[in-house]
């Protein structure tokens, strides 16, 4: 038979078809895979990048990080993993520190004031030039030399050294500046146990945590290192996670992450603190030894249970709980600073709140109170307290006065006292009109900067040498080490080389003490004793050379074995200052009290020029780029005010503006402002955002230590009629499968947004 | 290209009970990723970009009153619904269990953020803009995504990547603790862990099989990767309360 034309075409065609249709019924299975058939660019890129241990030093502490370099620039910062206060974890604060080194508004040169002071006109000129002015200004009062003052931050390690001699070679008057310092805490640990150094909570060890308005997660000291322990408290197995009870008239982020907060009427932390001690020491539940020795001192102070509750605001029940919960759950920990501190009774309160320590005998033991060693070289500052207040303010009246007793000079290095002094102290204005040279160590624009006649910019940590004794420590010796990473950024010089190169010049014994020509010189000669003790984190190197590269690379050196071997038992007679605190303002007048806090991202306001900080959600009211007024509902309420409405806040010494938050989490009587903003400069991301909190304090003190009571003013408020949108986090979401948080705080049924647990119903 | 078959999967654990709603990851996050500046009108507009936040929940009012944390990030579902709405493929799963984000394949239907219920794609309404200088810090790892196309957590996948081609240099296998995103690593507390959901040694396996763990949103099926350990509370009355 044969085949036509038209049937071979036929049969061919239904062929092909099939051989199709039966191919198409085996697809490979990669073929439904929608994978890219390139490589993107998060897979391809490959460049060489270098990891160096420096520090970052932001408002909030200083930290050791590892920072990430390709190219010669630096890209990443991470937590040092070997160093013992970082443990491989950095704070968004230390992160940003990348934003200063490249921010588009550093000082650039030095600087010489051309225009009227404060008027912002300056023009750039060499560092030979700026440090040949420098010189000529000393020479110049060298006859007076107290009246050349030195403000800087407290200082620790090398560059301490350098300061501290420096001043005192030439016989300056120096001053420590620190916005929110511990000058109370550090108070009653020399009246208790002589110490120098801020000790450290071991609140990893600890069962159960009474913390008395330390704010310890945010923007206490060394909050990264409280927030490691903090996760090592909250055991994941919860048998042995520990119980945090925060007592503070604020609801704070460690108040938010309590297992119990207990609103207490402000500074009356002291008083609760000892009607703790008293149920203690009455039922016996504290150490034997200590309750003979500390029990006089609890009963002459100790209110009445009852009086006690009246005072604080915190019920008979409550006392009696957090008595025994402390007592029986042992090892436990009390600690206090922040508001509790900052009050005209600061002393009162600390020192009864470390007695209870004392008490069950945790000073110097797992769980408890750890005391920091000094660290073992000589030429190492330890520990740096804040200048009080009251120096301050002597300081401000001397500027007023004519010379030989005022003050000619102003240095000023890692300080903004003009923008953060209580407004009531009028140091702005005093060190404007009657300073006649300003010299300023800073790298950007600040307020103090803006007032002086001479600008020599320093490094950022990453861009130069550097060291710290971290204060407080771990417990133990440990020093870390700051280490250039990248090339200065712009013509910047650091501050202990630019008074080292100074000293040569001033003559009269300026360079007693002072043998080195660079920081790096000084730390290298620090390093070469660590080398000679032979012990610690980096030891049996056969060089000098090795043992430095070794500490270096490892971001410092410590020993875990040497702890303080100082005495901790309390030696206490009497609890000093007042158990009742004073306030500025009226309550007929100034009918609430004024709570300032940290901002948790930029501090004091030295972190308000970083936009990843301006931008970082407060943790509480989630308010972003912006200044606002936390207030209970019930008080808006009354009020007749929302979210938005902007307020007066006024204070006998002056008054700022504020949005309105309601806060459920609000006391009544109370209302918060966070500190940060409100900068008049500091660059494109600071000026004119907000306002400054602390501009409005009175300039009331501790009466024992002098030192700033920043919780201790009053205030009234007032509507302006106006009212704006606060920029925040919070309704930037809308969970369209979820229910809008409300009653419960749940979503959906059968879709929980989150789900808690009692710790037992798992087990 | 043929696909390598990988035995691997990636997820995460985040303990709520240890989150104390810091925000060092959300700032890592930010550094690692090149995420634009957050300026105060993006808040205004509600068009901020974090790619892991902190929400915060309120329950009840002062005296009795909590707040509690809870970190969001792209939960990276087995099932997700962002996937298959993407009309070029822009989006997809890859064999590591990622939910992957191809930039220059994205057109911008925003579909996947329509369709994503975490709230957790994020669209690039501007250009990015930073100043001249602060270019410097930009991550070369990393895409800066142009105006007009989505965005979202990757699990650090240029991390993923880096830290694989190093083991593979040094002759060896990725073990548990060797890959760390950006917000893994900054977490103070260690609320974040990272690792292989497949590997039965690894820390994240572990926790997400301990007792407290859930997954948000978990009745839509999507079967997400990241699950959460549930926020102890001593005083809670009963889970299902919040339920």
């Amino acid at each position: 038979m044969g085949v036509t034309r038209r049937q071979l075409l036929k049969f061919s065609g239904i062929g092909m078809l099939g051989a199709v249709i039966f191919a198409g019924c085996r697809i490979p299975d990669r073929e439904f895979i929608a994978e890219s058939p390139v490589l993107i660019p998060e897979d391809l890129v490959e460049g060489q990048d270098a990891y160096f241990a420096t520090l970052a030093r932001p408002s909030t502490g200083v930290e050791s990080v590892l920072v990430r370099v390709m190219q010669g620039r630096a890209k990443k910062v991470e937590g040092n993993p070997d160093y013992p206060m970082s443990r491989g974890k950095h704070t968004a604060q230390a992160e940003a520190s990348l934003q200063e080194l490249y921010h588009p508004d550093r000082i650039a040169t030095p600087l010489r004031r051309v225009g009227n002071r404060g008027s912002g006109q300056f023009e750039s000129i060499s560092w030979e030039d700026a440090i040949d002015e420098l010189q000529s200004k000393l020479n110049e009062y060298s006859g007076n030399p107290g009246s050349v003052a030195m403000i800087t931050e407290p200082l620790r390690g090398a560059l301490g050294t350098v300061v501290n001699r420096f001043a005192s070679n030439y016989g300056a008057t120096q001053l420590a500046f620190e916005a929110v310092d511990q000058t109370v805490v550090r108070a009653a640990f020399k009246e208790m146990f002589n110490q120098d150094r801020l000790p450290i909570a071991d609140v990893q060890n600890s069962h159960y945590v009474l913390s008395f308005g330390a704010d310890f997660l945010s923007s206490w000291h060394a909050p990264l290192h409280y927030n490691w322990q903090y996760g090592e408290f909250r055991d994941t197995d919860s048998s042995k996670r520990g119980t945090l009870v925060q007592i503070e008239p604020r609801f704070s982020m460690t108040a938010a992450n309590a297992d119990t907060w207990v609103y207490i009427n402000p500074g009356t932390e002291g008083v609760l603190a000892l009607a703790i001690a008293d149920v203690i020491v009455k039922e016996g539940l504290g150490d034997a030894a200590a309750m003979i020795t500390l029990g006089d001192v609890i009963a002459t102070h100790a209110q009445p249970l009852a009086t006690a509750a009246d005072v604080t605001g915190v019920s008979e029940a409550k006392i009696l709980e957090m008595a025994h919960d402390f007592a029986g759950h042992q090892p436990g920990v009390a600690i206090g600073g922040g508001l509790a501190a900052a009050q005209t009774n600061g002393l009162f309160n600390m020192t009864a709140v470390y007695l209870l320590n004392a008490l069950v005998d945790n000073v110097g033991k797992k769980g408890g109170i750890l005391f920091n060693p000094d660290a073992p070289v000589k030429d190492l500052v330890s520990s740096a307290a804040a200048s009080p207040l009251v120096d301050f303010q002597r300081l401000a009246d001397r500027m007023r006065t004519n010379i030989p007793n005022g003050v000619n000079a102003v240095l000023v290095h890692g300080a903004d006292p003009v923008y953060a002094l209580p407004g009531g102290l009028q140091f702005g204005r005093a060190m404007m009109e009657h300073v006649q040279f300003i010299a300023s160590f800073s790298n950007f624009m600040d307020e103090t900067t803006a007032m002086a006649d001479l600008v020599l910019p320093d490094q950022v940590p990453m861009e130069g040498w550097g060291d710290d004794v971290s204060d407080p420590g771990p417990g133990y010796e440990s020093i870390a080490l700051q280490q250039p990473v990248v090339m200065p950024f712009v013509d910047v010089r650091s501050f202990g080389d630019v008074l080292l190169a100074t000293v040569e010049g001033l003559g009269g014994g300026m360079t007693r003490g002072l043998p080195w020509n660079t920081m790096k010189d000084a730390i290298r000669a620090n390093a070469q004793e660590l080398y000679k003790l032979n012990r610690g984190s980096i030891q049996q190197y056969p060089s000098f050379e090795e043992f430095w590269v070794g500490i270096l690379q490892r971001g410092g050196w410590w020993d875990t074995k040497a702890k303080s071997k100082a005495s901790t038992k309390a030696k206490i007679d009497k609890i000093p200052g007042n158990a009742v605190p004073s306030f500025s303002g009226s309550v007929a007048e100034y009918p609430y009290h004024l709570l300032p806090f940290m901002s948790h991202a930029m501090g004091d306001g030295r972190g308000a020029h970083l936009p990843w900080l301006q931008a970082t959600p407060d943790p509480i009211t989630t308010a972003v780029w912006s200044t606002w007024i936390e207030l209970n509902p019930n008080t808006a309420k009354g009020l007749d005010v929302r979210e938005g409405d902007i307020l007066k806040v006024t204070s006998p010494k002056g008054s700022i503006e504020a949005q309105v938050y309601v806060n459920p989490a609000a006391p009544p009587k109370v209302v918060s402002i966070p500190m940060g903003q409100g900068h008049t400069e500091m660059g494109r991301y600071a000026k004119d955002i907000g306002s400054n909190v602390m501009s409005i304090l009175d300039a009331v003190s501790d009466a024992d230590t002098g030192a700033l009571a920043w919780g201790a003013t009053r205030v009234k408020l007032t509507l302006t009629g106006r009212r704006s949108r606060v920029p925040k986090f919070e309704g930037m979401v809308v969970p369209r499968l979820l229910d809008p948080v409300g009653e419960a705080g749940a979503g959906t049924p059968g879709g929980p947004l989150y789900k808690i647990s009692n710790g037992k119903d798992h087990e | 290209m043929a696909v390598e078959h990988v035995e691997r999967k990636w997820g995460m654990a985040v303990d709520a009970d240890k989150c104390t709603g810091c925000q060092a990851c959300v700032v890592s996050c930010q550094a690692e990723n090149n995420i634009p500046l957050n300026e105060s009108d993006h808040f205004l507009q509600r068009r901020a970009i974090q790619w892991i936040r902190i929400e915060r929940y309120w329950e009840g009012e002062f005296p009795e009153v909590k707040a509690r944390f809870v970190p969001m990030l792209c939960q990276h579902c087995e099932n997700a619904p962002c996937e298959p709405v993407c009309p070029v493929f822009a989006t997809y799963h890859n064999n590591e269990g990622l939910n992957v984000q191809v930039y220059n394949r994205c057109i911008g239907t925003r579909f996947c953020a329509n369709n994503d219920p975490w709230n957790v794609r994020f669209f690039n309404f501007w250009e990015p803009v930073w100043p001249e200088t602060l270019r410097n810090q930009l991550n070369s790892d990393v895409t800066v995504r142009s105006r007009g196309i989505m965005e979202k957590c990757s699990f650090c996948v240029q991390r993923i990547r880096r830290t694989i081609r190093e083991v593979t240099r040094e002759g060896r296998e990725v073990v548990d603790g060797d890959v760390t995103p950006a917000c893994v690593q900054s977490c103070p507390t260690n609320a974040l862990v990272f690792g292989d959901l497949n590997d039965s040694d690894s820390e994240v396996d572990k926790l997400r099989k301990g007792g407290r763990q859930y997954r948000i949103l978990d009745h839509l099926g999507t079967e997400p990767s990241v699950y959460y350990l549930s926020k102890v509370d001593p005083h809670a009355v009963t889970e299902e309360a919040h339920a």
